[in-house]
C-alpha cells in the first residue's frame, strides 16, 4: 500500500499440536507499516472444539502436572533423536505454547521462527494453584538460520491466559552475553488452549 | 565383592589417570591362625599400597589382594617365607581392564554384521555410517565402490559411493546428503537410499533400469566434521569446522561457499553467523572436493542436494531473481516429483525456485551446478515443517526416505529419458 506499508491477506487452517487433527481455520490481515513498529493484525477464527472441551483438556493437562510429587525438571526435549519422554510431554506442551508468544513478539515481516528444542525445563512450586516453569528454549530463526537461546518464565492455570516473560540472547554462537538482547513480557490474548 | 563390579570400577578409574600395568591379584585362603596372621600383617604395611578386594575374614575364607607391580616381590617373599600358599588370580590387571573397556564400547554400540542387520530406523554416528558403507561395498563389489574425493578440514575422509553396472564415464546422477550437519534425517535417508539402490538392482526393479545406462554417485556425509560435532558437542551445528582467521568463531556455511553469486545478498560476511560464506569461493575442502569431482567427471546430468527441514523441492536460482532458462521444464518436473512423493504418505511439499520459494541465498550448491550446465539441479528440504524441525523423531526416518526416493526416481528417470 503506497506510503503506508505492506498488507498481507491470510487464510490458513490450524491443527491440534499433539494429535494433528483439524482445529479450525482463520482469516487474517497483517499490515506492516513503513516505519518499524509492530504489525497491525486483525484475525477471525472458527474453532472445531467448543470452549467446554478445551477447558476439559486443559484441566487434564493441568492435573498431569500437579500430580507430580517433586518439581519437574527436564533437559533436551526432544532429545537429539527426536524423542520426548512421555512423562515430559506436558512440560513440552507448555513450552510450545509459551514459546509461541515469544515468537509472536519477535517475528517481523522478514524474520520468522520455529521452536527448535527445549534445552532445559524447571518447575517452581507455588503456594497457589498456578503452575510455574522456568525454561531455556532454542528458537530457529529464518532466514538467518541462527539458533537463538531464550530464557522463558511461564505461569498458568486453566481458564486463565498464559503469562510469559522472556529474555533472548542475541545471535552469536554460544557467546551468552549479548548486547542488544531483547527482554519483554507478554500474556497471550486468549487462553492457551491445546 | 563381585569381580565384574570391581573391574568396572577399575575401568572407570583407568579411564581417568591410574594404570594397573603389571599389577596382579593374588588369592590366599588361610588354613591356620598363623597364616591368617601373616596375611593380616600385610594389611598394616601401607607402603606396599595393597588393595584388598576381599579382606581377611577368618579361616577358610579367601583373601584377594591387588598387588602393585613394585610390591609383588616383597609380598610373595613374605608369603613364601611363612609357607602361606597363594594363587595368581589375575596375571595382569591392566590387560583385563583394557579388554573390558573394548568390550563395553563394542557392546554399547554393537556393530551390525551386515547391511541387512543395520538399523535404518535409527540415527547413527559417523563411524557407524562409514562402517555401513564398507559393508555395502563388501557385499556388492561389482555394483558399489567407495571413492575418497578429498579430506575435510579436520582431515576426515570425504567418501562418495559409486553405483555402476559398467561402461566408461557414463552419464551420472549425483545425490548428496548431510551438507548441513544438524539436518540428521538427510544423512539417515542417504544410508537408506544406498541400500535401496542395491536392493532394486538385485531385484531388477526400481532404479535397476536407470543403472543400465547411468551411474549414481551418493555422498552420504558431505560434512563429516560438522556431523561429528553434532554428536559430540552441539546438536544444532550447521556449518563446517574450519577456523576463521581473525575470529574466534568457527565454520563456514557450505551452502553459501559455491561460486555462484558468491558474497552477494543472501549470505553473511560475518564468521560468527550461520550463513557465513567463507573467505572466498570453494574455501571449504568439503565444497572444493565436489567441485573438482564434478568438473573432472564432466558427465553429470542431474545433481540433487538434500537438506531439511521445510518440505520443499527447489531449483535455481537463489542468488538472483532472474528465472533460470530451463525454469518451465524444472517447474513441471518438480510438480511431478512432488506428486510422487505425496502419493505415499500424503506429505505435502511446495516447490519453485529458491529465491521465490524460501529466500535469497547466494553461493548455493545448485546455482553453481546449474551454471556448470547440469540442467537437472535440485535441492530438497525434507520433513518436517517445524514441529520437530532438525530433531525429527527416528521413527520418521524410513517414511521420509521412502517418499523422497519416489521423487528422486522421477527426476532420475526424466534425466535418463531427456539426455542432453
Amino acid at each position: 500500500i503506497p506510503e503506508s506499508g505492506h498488507k498481507y491477506y491470510l487464510q490458513f487452517s490450524t491443527e491440534d499440536y499433539r494429535t494433528g487433527e483439524d482445529a479450525g481455520s482463520c482469516l487474517a490481515t497483517v499490515l506492516y507499516p513503513k516505519k518499524k513498529s509492530p504489525p497491525v493484525v486483525s484475525i477471525k477464527c472458527s474453532r472445531t472444539k467448543d470452549k467446554k472441551e478445551i477447558l476439559e483438556e486443559d484441566n487434564r493437562l493441568y492435573q498431569r502436572i500437579r500430580h507430580q510429587t517433586k518439581p519437574i525438571t527436564g533437559n533436551n526435549i526432544p532429545d537429539s533423536y527426536g524423542h520426548i519422554e512421555p512423562a515430559l510431554e506436558p512440560v513440552w506442551a507448555l513450552a510450545v505454547a509459551g514459546s509461541s508468544s515469544i515468537m509472536w513478539e519477535k517475528s517481523t515481516e522478514t524474520l520468522g521462527y520455529s521452536l527448535a528444542q527445549v534445552k532445559a525445563a524447571k518447575q517452581w512450586i507455588r503456594k497457589d494453584e498456578f503452575i510455574e516453569f522456568d525454561y531455556t528454549v532454542l528458537l530457529h530463526e529464518i532466514p538467518t538460520q541462527e539458533i537463538i537461546s531464550c530464557h522463558m518464565r511461564l505461569t498458568w492455570l486453566p481458564g486463565h491466559p498464559l503469562k510469559v516473560k522472556h529474555f533472548c540472547a542475541s545471535a552469536s554462537h554460544g557467546l551468552d552475553e549479548g548486547s542488544g538482547a531483547e527482554s519483554g513480557s507478554a500474556s497471550a490474548e486468549k487462553a492457551a488452549n491445546f | 565383592m563381585r569381580l565384574p563390579v570391581l573391574l568396572a570400577a577399575l575401568v572407570a578409574v583407568a579411564t581417568c589417570t591410574e594404570t594397573f600395568v603389571g599389577h596382579q591379584v593374588l588369592r590366599v585362603v588361610p588354613k591356620s591362625d598363623e597364616e591368617l596372621q601373616k596375611v593380616q600383617e600385610l594389611q598394616a604395611l601401607e607402603h606396599l599400597q595393597l588393595d584388598f578386594w576381599l579382606a581377611p575374614r577368618g579361616l577358610g575364607f579367601p583373601v584377594d589382594i591387588r598387588v602393585p607391580f613394585p610390591s609383588l616381590q616383597p609380598v610373595k617373599a613374605h608369603l613364601e617365607a611363612s609357607g602361606v600358599s597363594y594363587s595368581i588370580m589375575i596375571e595382569d590387571v591392566q590387560a583385563l581392564v583394557d579388554e573390558e573397556q573394548t568390550e563395553m564400547l563394542r557392546s554399547s554400540r554393537r556393530l551390525p554384521l551386515d547391511t541387512n542387520a543395520f538399523n535404518y530406523e535409527a540415527y547413527h554416528t559417523l563411524d557407524e555410517i562409514y562402517n555401513f558403507m564398507d559393508m555395502l561395498v563388501a557385499e556388492n563389489p561389482s555394483l558399489v565402490s567407495k571413492l575418497e574425493i578429498g579430506r575435510s578440514t579436520e582431515d576426515r575422509p570425504l567418501y562418495v559411493l559409486k553405483f555402476s553396472t559398467g561402461g566408461m564415464n557414463r552419464p551420472a546422477i549425483w545425490i548428496d546428503t548431510g551438507i548441513h550437519s544438524r539436518e540428521w534425517v538427510t544423512q539417515a535417508s542417504g544410508v537408506w537410499f544406498a541400500k535401496k539402490i542395491v536392493q532394486d538392482h538385485a531385484n531388477n526393479e526400481g532404479v535397476a533400469s536407470i543403472l543400465e545406462t547411468m551411474d549414481i554417485f551418493l555422498e552420504i556425509v558431505t560434512n563429516p566434521d560438522g556431523f561429528a560435532f553434532t554428536h559430540s558437542k552441539n546438536r544444532m551445528w550447521r556449518k563446517t569446522r574450519s577456523k576463521n582467521s581473525g575470529s574466534i568463531c568457527v565454520g563456514v556455511d557450505p551452502n553459501r561457499n559455491w561460486d555462484a553469486g558468491f558474497g552477494d545478498a543472501g549470505a553473511s560476511g560475518n564468521p560468527c553467523m550461520e550463513t557465513y560464506h567463507g573467505p572466498y569461493p570453494n574455501s571449504e575442502p568439503e565444497v572444493k572436493s565436489i567441485v573438482d569431482f564434478v568438473k573432472s567427471h564432466g558427465n553429470i546430468k542431474a545433481f540433487i542436494s538434500i537438506h531439511s527441514y521445510s518440505q520443499l523441492l527447489l531449483y535455481p536460482y537463489g542468488y538472483t531473481s532472474t528465472p533460470a532458462p530451463d525454469q518451465q521444464e524444472l517447474h513441471e518436473l518438480s510438480a511431478k516429483a512432488v506428486a510422487a512423493l505425496s502419493s505415499l504418505y500424503g506429505t505435502k511439499f511446495k516447490y519453485g525456485s529458491i529465491i521465490t520459494t524460501i529466500y535469497q541465498a547466494s553461493g548455493s550448491t545448485i546455482d553453481w551446478t546449474y551454471n556448470q550446465g547440469i540442467k537437472y539441479s535440485f535441492t530438497f528440504e525434507l520433513r518436517d515443517t517445524g514441529r520437530y524441525g532438525f530433531l525429527l523423531p527416528a521413527k520418521q526416518i524410513v517414511p521420509t526416505a521412502e517418499e523422497t526416493w519416489l521423487a528422486l526416481k522421477v527426476i532420475m528417470e526424466h534425466a535418463r529419458d531427456n539426455m542432453y
